[in-house]
C-alpha cells in the first residue's frame, strides 16, 4: 500500500486494451509501488474516449481522469489514438474555460511493456491531484 | 430598396423549387420571422432588414429531399458551406439567394435599451440607426451598437456561397484578430472567477432546449443523448451538474463544426451566452489546426481528421 | 380592519422583509437582463417594471421533484433476500409568491383543476399550493405578445391571487382576495388604502382596455376541419424548430415525466417536466412515435389549451395569454395568431377597448 498524505481521491483512468491496459498489468506484476486512487475503465482502444466521458467522470465525483492509449503510430487500430489526440487536446483546452483545472486531467500514451512509465505516470499524476485537492465536497455517506 | 430586390429575385427562383425560406414580418414590430414561401402572390410578404437575424439555413437539412430555396446573409452561408463539408445537404438541392449584410439588430440589446417597453413600430433611417417607437417616445440607436455581438467582428458579410447575389458584395472592415478577443478576455479571469461565472450562468437554464433545436449543427435532434436514458448521460434532476453536462454535450459536438452564427445565444430564453463556450473551442481549432468552420467547402472538420504528426500538439508533461 | 391596504413604494423592500419573517419570499429578481422568481433577499435587485421571463409556477410545481428516496437492502441473514426502503417526504414550507403577474395566479387555477380537484389529488402539489400564498401585481399595461382579455382574464384579474396589489404613482393598492390575503394587511406598513380605490380602479380599467384581443371573434373559436387538417398545421408550424421553450415557460403547462434516478442500489424516484413538444413525449418503447412530427405535437399543445381541457372543465380555457411562448419562442411563432386563423381567420383585432394602436 503506498504511503499517501491525506485520504485517496477518486481518480478514473481510461486504458486502452491493448497497450496501456497491458502496461498498468505489467506495472502490477512486477509490483512496482503505486498509489491506489485510480479507478481503471478499460476501453478497446484510446479512440473509443468521448470527450464526454472525461466531462461526466469529472462532473459527477472524480477528482481527476487520465487517458492512456498506444503511443502514436502503434495503435492497435492504427489511428484511433490519432484521432484522440487531436480530441483530448481540445479538452484539455476547453477545460479551464468553464472553470475545471486542466491539471486535473492528463492523456498520455504508455505501451504494454513500460510497467515503469506507467508506474511514473499514475504516481505523479496523483501526486499532482492531491497537491491540488479534491474537486468536489465529499457528501455524507459516500466512501 | 433591397427587399423589392429580395423579392425579385425570390420570384425567379420560385418556379425552379418548391418552397423559398426567407423572413417576413412577426408578431411585433421588432421581430422578423422566417416564412416558406410557395406562391407567387405570397412573396409580397417578405422583408429584408436588419430585423432579419434568424439564420434560415437550419431548415435545410430536414428539407433536402425537396429542391428549396433559401435567403442568406454571410454568416448563414457559413453553415451551408459546413453543411457540404459534412454531407448533409446536396448542393444541387439548394438555390442560394445571398444577400450582402451591414449587421442585423439583437432584439435583446434593443429591449434592454428601452426598458422593455413593447414596440409600437420601428424604422431605418439612412446613416445605419434603428429608430424604435414605444408609447414612451422614440429612441435611436446605432445597428453598431444594438448588433449581435457576431456582427460587431464579422468578417463574411458577403455570403461566401450563392448562386444569386442581391446588390453589390462588401468586404469587412473588421481586424481578424478581434474575432476571438471576448474568449481571450474571458481567459484572463482566474479559474474561480469562470467556474463562479458559469455557475452563475448554467444555474439559469431551464433545459428547454432552444439553444440546441435552433442551432444549424445539431443535426441529431430527435436522438440527441441528452435525452436518451441508456445511455444516462443526464438525468431528470435539476441540478448544476446536469446543466453543465448538457451544455458540455452541446459544446463538444459542435467542436470544429460551431459556425458562430450566434443561434443558441440569441433564443436562449434566459438569455445565457451558450456560444461563448463553443467559441472557445474555435478559438482553439484556429490555433491548433488553422481551421476556420465553413469557409471552404473542400476542408475536413478537424475532428474529422488527423495529422500524423501535430505541429502543434506537445506532449504534456506532468 | 379596513378593506384594502397601501404600501408606499419606498417600504416595498420592507414589506417583503416582513413577508419573509414567517416565509420564504419569491419575488421576480433580476439576473443580468432576465427577470426570475428567487427566494428574495436584501442584495437582489427586485424587477416589478415586467413580467418574468418564467412564470413562478415551478415555486408550486418544481422542475423537478424527489417523489421519494429508495435503497435496495441485502438481508445480513440470508443474502439472497433483497428488501426496498422508501423514504417520502413532502417539502412544502409556507412560501409566498410576490409580485406575480394576473395571468401567472391564473395558471394555478388551471391546475388545480387536474392536481387537486380530482379523485386522486396530487399530495405534492396540493401541500405546496395550500402552503403558498399568491401575491398578484396588476399590469398597468400590456406587454409585447399579451392577450389575457381574450382567453378570459384580464390584466387586473384577482382569480388566483390571495391579494393583488396595483401600482400608484406613488405606492401600491393591496386588494386582499382570501382570508389568507387579508392577514397581509397587519404588516406594520401597511396603511389604509380605501382613498385610492378609485384611482387604482382606473388604473386597471385603463390596463384591460389597452390588452390586445387577437382574435376576429373576440375569442379563440376553433373549427373543428381547420383543426383537423394536416395542411393547416404544415402551414402554421414550418418555421417551427420543435424545442420546448414554449411549453417549460407556459405558467399553464403541466405535464410530467416520472423517472427513477439511481446508482448502485440506491436512487430516488424523480417527476420532471415534460412537454408535447418534445419528440420523446409519445415515443413508446417498441420505438412506434404517434406523434412524430411537430406539427402533431403543436396540434397537441393548441389542442391541449383550446379544445380538449375546455371540454373536460367547462369552457374553461388552459391558456391564460401570458404571452411567454410568443415573447422567447425562437422562430416567433404567435399562438394566437395560430388560434385565430383556426377559426376560420379574419382580421386580427388590435385592442380589446378602442382603436388601433397605431
Ligand atoms: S455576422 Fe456579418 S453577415 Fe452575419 S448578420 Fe452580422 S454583419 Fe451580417
Ligand atoms: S435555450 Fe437557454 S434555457 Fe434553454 S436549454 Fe439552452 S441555455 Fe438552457
Ligand atoms: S453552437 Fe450556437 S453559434 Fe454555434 S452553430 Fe450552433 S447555434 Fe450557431
Ligand atoms: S413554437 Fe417556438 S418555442 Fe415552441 S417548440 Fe416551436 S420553436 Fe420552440
Ligand atoms: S400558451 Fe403561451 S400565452 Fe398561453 S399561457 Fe402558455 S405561454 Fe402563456
Ligand atoms: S488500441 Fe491503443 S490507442 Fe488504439
Amino acid at each position: 500500500m503506498p504511503e499517501l498524505t491525506g485520504k485517496e481521491l477518486r481518480v478514473v483512468g481510461f486504458l486502452c486494451n491493448w497497450c496501456s491496459y497491458g502496461g498498468a498489468d505489467t506495472a502490477g506484476v512486477a509490483r512496482f509501488k503505486q498509489p491506489t486512487d485510480l479507478r481503471i475503465i478499460r476501453v478497446p482502444c484510446s479512440g473509443r474516449v468521448d470527450p464526454l466521458f472525461v466531462v461526466k467522470a469529472l462532473l459527477a465525483g472524480a477528482d481527476g481522469v487520465l487517458v492512456s492509449g498506444c503511443h502514436p503510430r502503434d495503435c492497435h487500430y492504427t489511428d484511433g489514438n490519432f484521432y484522440a489526440r487531436r480530441r483530448l487536446e481540445m479538452l484539455k483546452r476547453l477545460l479551464p474555460f468553464i472553470g475545471i483545472d486542466e491539471r486535473r486531467f492528463h492523456y498520455t500514451w504508455v505501451s504494454a511493456s513500460e510497467g515503469q512509465k506507467w508506474q511514473q505516470v499514475v504516481t505523479e499524476f496523483t501526486n499532482r491531484l492531491h497537491q491540488i485537492g479534491p474537486l468536489h465536497a465529499k457528501k455524507e455517506n459516500e466512501g | 430598396m433591397s427587399t423589392e430586390k429580395v423579392k425579385e429575385a425570390i420570384a425567379k427562383i420560385l418556379p425552379d423549387v418548391e418552397t423559398v425560406i426567407c423572413w417576413q414580418g412577426g408578431f411585433d414590430a421588432v421581430h422578423a420571422t422566417p416564412c416558406f414561401i410557395t406562391k407567387p402572390d405570397e412573396i409580397d410578404k417578405v422583408i429584408w432588414n436588419p430585423l432579419c437575424a434568424q439564420n434560415l439555413t437550419s431548415y435545410l437539412p430536414s428539407l433536402n429531399k425537396k429542391k428549396v430555396g433559401i435567403v442568406v446573409k454571410g454568416c448563414d452561408s457559413r453553415t451551408i458551406i459546413q453543411y457540404l463539408q459534412e454531407g448533409l445537404i446536396d448542393r444541387e438541392k439548394v438555390v442560394i439567394i445571398g444577400v450582402p449584410c451591414t449587421g442585423v439588430v439583437s432584439v435583446k440589446k434593443v429591449l434592454k435599451e428601452i426598458g422593455h417597453q413593447p414596440v409600437a413600430d420601428v424604422a431605418f433611417d439612412n446613416n445605419g440607426n434603428i429608430v424604435v417607437k414605444t408609447s414612451k417616445g422614440e429612441k435611436t440607436l446605432a445597428i453598431a451598437d444594438a448588433c449581435p455581438d457576431k456582427c460587431a467582428t464579422c468578417q463574411y458579410p458577403t455570403p461566401l456561397v450563392y448562386d444569386h447575389l442581391v446588390g453589390d458584395p462588401i468586404t469587412s472592415d473588421k481586424p481578424k484578430e478581434s474575432v476571438y478577443q471576448d474568449v481571450r478576455e474571458f481567459e484572463a479571469k482566474t479559474l474561480e472567477e469562470r467556474k463562479a461565472y458559469w455557475e452563475k450562468e448554467l444555474g439559469r437554464c431551464i433545459r428547454c432546449y432552444a439553444c440546441r433545436n435552433a442551432c444549424p449543427m445539431c443535426i441529431c435532434q430527435d436522438s440527441c443523448i441528452a435525452e436518451t436514458r441508456e445511455p444516462h448521460w443526464i438525468s431528470q434532476k435539476l441540478s448544476l451538474q446536469e446543466k453543465f453536462m448538457f451544455h458540455m454535450i452541446h459544446a463538444l459536438h459542435l467542436a470544429g463544426r460551431c459556425v458562430e452564427c450566434g443561434e443558441c445565444d440569441r433564443v436562449c430564453p434566459m438569455d445565457i451566452p451558450v456560444s461563448k463556450i463553443k467559441k472557445k473551442i474555435n478559438a482553439e481549432m484556429k490555433e491548433l489546426f488553422n481551421y476556420e468552420t465553413g469557409v471552404n467547402p473542400d476542408d475536413r472538420p478537424p475532428m474529422f481528421t488527423f495529422n500524423v504528426d501535430e505541429v502543434k500538439i506537445k506532449e504534456h508533461k506532468i | 380592519m379596513p378593506d384594502t391596504g397601501y404600501l408606499p413604494k419606498g417600504k416595498i423592500k420592507d414589506f417583503i422583509k416582513e413577508l419573509a419573517k414567517d416565509a420564504i419570499v419569491y419575488a421576480p429578481v433580476l439576473e443580468g437582463e432576465t427577470v426570475v422568481f428567487g427566494p428574495f433577499s436584501e442584495e437582489q435587485e427586485l424587477c416589478l417594471e415586467r413580467p418574468a421571463n418564467t412564470p413562478p409556477k415551478s415555486v408550486i410545481y418544481p422542475q423537478s421533484e424527489t417523489l421519494f428516496t429508495f435503497e435496495h437492502k441485502k438481508d445480513p441473514e440470508d443474502h439472497q433476500k433483497m428488501s426496498v426502503e422508501l423514504k417520502a417526504g413532502i417539502d412544502a414550507p409556507g412560501t409566498v409568491i410576490f409580485g406575480a403577474r394576473p395571468c401567472d395566479a391564473k395558471g394555478f387555477i388551471i391546475y388545480d383543476r387536474v392536481f387537486i380537484n380530482t379523485d386522486t389529488p396530487d399530495p405534492y402539489y396540493m401541500k405546496r399550493r395550500e402552503n403558498t400564498l399568491i401575491v398578484t401585481l396588476s399590469c398597468t399595461a400590456p406587454f409585447s405578445g399579451c392577450f389575457c382579455v381574450a382567453v378570459g382574464g384580464s390584466p387586473a384579474s384577482k382569480e388566483g391571487a390571495d391579494a393583488m396589489l396595483t401600482e400608484l404613482p406613488d405606492g401600491y393598492l393591496i386588494e386582499p382576495v382570501t382570508e389568507k390575503g387579508k392577514a397581509i394587511l397587519n404588516k406594520p406598513m401597511i396603511e389604509d388604502g380605501s382613498s385610492r380605490l378609485k384611482d387604482a380602479q382606473q388604473v386597471q380599467q385603463k390596463a384591460h382596455e389597452a390588452v390586445k384581443n387577437p382574435f376576429a371573434k373576440g375569442r379563440p373559436e376553433i373549427s373543428p376541419e381547420l383543426f383537423d387538417a394536416d395542411s393547416f398545421w404544415e402551414q402554421a408550424l414550418s418555421k417551427c424548430v420543435s424545442c420546448g421553450a414554449c411549453t417549460y415557460l407556459c405558467p399553464t403547462c403541466y405535464c410530467f415525466n416520472i423517472t427513477d434516478e439511481q446508482t448502485f442500489g440506491k436512487g430516488e424516484r424523480i417527476r420532471s417536466w415534460d412537454a408535447c413538444m418534445f419528440f420523446h413525449f409519445t415515443l413508446e418503447a417498441s420505438t412506434h412515435n404517434p406523434r412524430p412530427t411537430k406539427f402533431q405535437r403543436f396540434k397537441n399543445r393548441v389542442g391541449h389549451k383550446f379544445v380538449y381541457y375546455p371540454e373536460k372543465y367547462d369552457g374553461a380555457i388552459a391558456c391564460c395569454g401570458c404571452g411567454r411562448c410568443i415573447r422567447y419562442c425562437p422562430v416567433s411563432v404567435d399562438i394566437s395568431e395560430i388560434v385565430n386563423d383556426l377559426g376560420g381567420g379574419g382580421q386580427k383585432q388590435q385592442t380589446a377597448g378602442s382603436a388601433k394602436n397605431d
